[in-house]
């Protein structure tokens, strides 16, 4: 088995115990459901902790299986994850793919509802344009101004949405 | 409702203002599919929280322009640049890239415009054909029916487009299911796993999620992994309709194809244009040619995932189960204009089957003509850096979803979808089971429960009705299929015959 693919297998038991949990957690609600007094009366066949049940149950039991076909396959998950994780971060594309979401993170909720629009539009599409190098300060302004008068007339002007 | 009643309704959406944003759709569609990094499905979505305003059925046509022209545009950079514009055209660049390479460039994009539009006719065909005899179908089908074609449609999705494990593909379609059910019950109005917070009361809102699932990945993956485009130079060469014609076998072949896995839920344009083009390699009598520029392997890949539009439709209308993934973003797009696809929807809007028809149709034509007439524009928007683009469609994401009800709520969703989006490309885990997991999630648990209420809680319903027991049987087949019993079986077999002589 090649590297990538053992790496992957090491990724699967992760995620496979990720959807374990995640579907213990579903069936859980479900179970809360189905026991709950308010829905005494409900007929138990109809009650809605049946589908959370079932499906959670599925849920957790593919969890399993693919976290132990990881497990198989890599056999040594965590040694595998941690060189992974090290030569992960020692790449550029990582770096670029954190500051991208950094960027994404800050204009969602740090000036989203906290400066006006068109301003933190404006911030956000010069600054990220600014960081992954999209050319000369003038192209940048220009382009980030031209979009955001565009998104402004069409959803604020034109579909009347109220911008944040 | 009789032919001239359906023609006049027809008639009312074929108005200017109709024909305009078809046309709009298209336009918007063959960009979005050319530019790589942006997809039709995520191009459907983005569009969606743009439309919500729009009058219901204009917001429809507009998007079924978008489809046409999304599905197309990709081959348009697959031909230039050698990279897809969407997965569906992935199998195009195989012949397409080398032949414009040769200097065949625009002979390729004719030829894959007509395969298109082949492909695109052949599907709107059998949607006309097929979706009333499916509709009448499906209003025989009782809630336990409805419960194993979605449960079905789920995991043939998962067996389907699971490129590493078949398993992967399933857990994502349980997993989008287990998301479809958040919220207020519709049977009981139990609130189910909301944690307490009012604004999931609703449900988790389908095209935030979608928005940021397709969105949000698309810009990390792009501006992580920037290219030097090389664009191929357009030549002049015309193309006679004798060079089109000889491939009329290929075509109807392809286009059978492109309808029959667009009705299998979920499962989409790609998979068909691949499935397609390994069926024409495997049936040529130049096999050695495919990948290296061979005409046939265009027309194959290009006409089976445009008739796959069409195929995917049909039970999106007929049963309100999407067969693909812009198709089940639509059916999010159809609920917030106020129209329910499945079975009754030939009550609600009897006409509403061929008005689809009737659009799609307009669709394809400006297709035929933008299609070429922004071959030549279009080698220059190919050349736009990621690094101008991907920041665009963030905001354009983040409005998408917050015109939908102005929650700051959708935003977040966006966020976190997009996250979720990163790890499951990490993973190798499918997108499309999850979409299709998230449609059908309510429709899958209210019919499940129906069904046990009504024979109470008796599971012999599920085996005791014709249609019910096939679905059953070919879920218990698909599964041990998927987990490798049957070659087991067979390596028994082969096996014990030495040993028996």
């Amino acid at each position: 088995m090649d590297e990538s693919k053992v790496r992957l297998r090491a990724l699967d038991v992760f995620m496979g115990l990720g959807f374990l949990a995640v579907g213990a957690f579903v069936a859980y609600d479900g179970f809360i459901a189905y026991y709950a007094p308010q829905l005494v009366t409900v007929e138990k066949a109809a009650n809605p902790g049946v589908s959370t049940i079932f499906v959670g149950s599925l849920m957790s039991f593919l969890g399993l299986v693919i976290a132990v076909i990881g497990l198989l396959g890599s056999r040594h998950p965590f040694r595998i994850a941690k060189q992974a994780v090290a030569d992960t971060i020692h790449s550029k594309a990582f770096y670029k793919g954190v500051i991208a979401m950094a960027c994404i993170a800050v204009y969602f909720f740090v000036f989203w509802d906290r400066i006006p629009y068109v301003v933190s539009t404006f911030l956000f599409l010069a600054g990220m344009m600014a960081v992954f190098k999209a050319g000369a300060w003038w192209k940048i302004a220009l382009i980030s101004g031209i979009t955001v008068a565009v998104v402004w007339y069409v959803f604020g002007v034109l579909a009347m949405i109220p911008l944040p | 409702m009789g032919f001239e009643q359906i023609m006049a309704e027809v008639l009312k959406t074929l108005n200017f203002e109709f024909i305009f944003l078809i046309a709009a759709g298209v336009f918007i569609g063959l960009i979005v599919g050319a530019l790589p990094g942006l997809t039709t499905t995520m191009g459907i979505a983005l569009l969606t929280g743009i439309t919500f305003k729009f009058s219901g059925h204009s917001a429809i046509a507009l998007l079924m322009g978008l489809y046409v022209g999304g599905v197309s545009g990709g081959s348009l950079s697959a031909i230039l640049i050698g990279i897809p514009g969407t997965p569906a055209n992935a199998s195009s660049t195989l012949d397409g890239f080398p032949l414009a390479m040769a200097g065949r460039a625009a002979q390729a994009i004719t030829i894959s415009r007509m395969a298109s539009i082949i492909g695109t006719l052949f599907g709107i065909g059998c949607l006309a054909f097929l979706t009333p005899l499916l509709t009448e179908l499906a209003l025989k089908f009782t809630s336990a029916e409805f419960f194993l074609v979605g449960l079905f449609g789920v995991l043939i999705s998962g067996a389907l487009t699971g490129g590493d494990l078949a398993l992967k593909g399933w857990i994502g379609g349980i997993f989008g299911l287990a998301i479809g059910m958040v919220g207020s019950d519709e049977l009981t109005a139990w609130q189910r796993m909301t944690f307490g917070s009012p604004e999931l009361f609703g449900g988790i809102p389908f095209i935030p999620i979608m928005i940021g699932f397709f969105g949000i990945p698309q810009v990390i993956e792009a501006l992580t992994d920037e290219q030097d485009v090389l664009v191929a130079v357009l030549d002049k060469t015309k193309v006679k309709m004798k060079e089109i014609l000889q491939y009329w076998w290929v075509a109807l072949r392809s286009g059978l194809i492109g309808v029959a896995i667009g009705i299998i839920p979920g499962v989409g344009e790609d998979v068909a244009s691949w499935t397609s083009y390994g069926v024409a390699k495997k049936s040529s009598k130049h096999p050695e040619e495919y990948g290296k520029g061979s005409m046939e392997g265009l027309v194959a890949a290009e006409t089976a995932d445009n008739s796959c539009i069409g195929g995917a439709i049909i039970p999106l209308l007929s049963m309100g189960i999407p067969g693909s993934p812009p198709a089940a973003v639509m059916l999010g797009a159809f609920l917030i204009h106020g129209v329910r696809p499945g079975p009754m929807l030939s009550f609600e809007f009897p006409a509403f089957t061929y008005q689809a028809v009737s659009w799609l149709l307009v669709a394809t034509l400006f297709m035929r003509f933008f299609a070429m007439w922004l071959a030549k524009p279009m080698q220059k928007i190919l050349q736009i850096k990621n690094a101008i683009l991907m920041p665009i469609v963030t905001v354009l994401c983040a409005i998408g979803a917050y015109s939908l009800d102005m929650r700051f709520i959708d935003i977040v969703l966006v966020f976190f979808a997009g996250l979720l989006g990163m790890l499951f490309k990490q993973g190798k885990y499918p997108a499309a089971p999850l979409v299709l997991g998230i449609v059908l999630g309510p429709l899958v648990d209210t019919n499940f429960r129906r069904a046990l209420k009504a024979s109470g809680g008796d599971f012999s319903i599920f085996f005791t009705r014709p249609v019910s027991l096939i679905l059953v049987v070919s879920i218990v087949l698909l599964i041990l299929g998927q987990l490798g019993v049957f070659g087991m079986i067979r390596s028994w077999f082969k096996k014990s015959k030495p040993a028996a002589a």
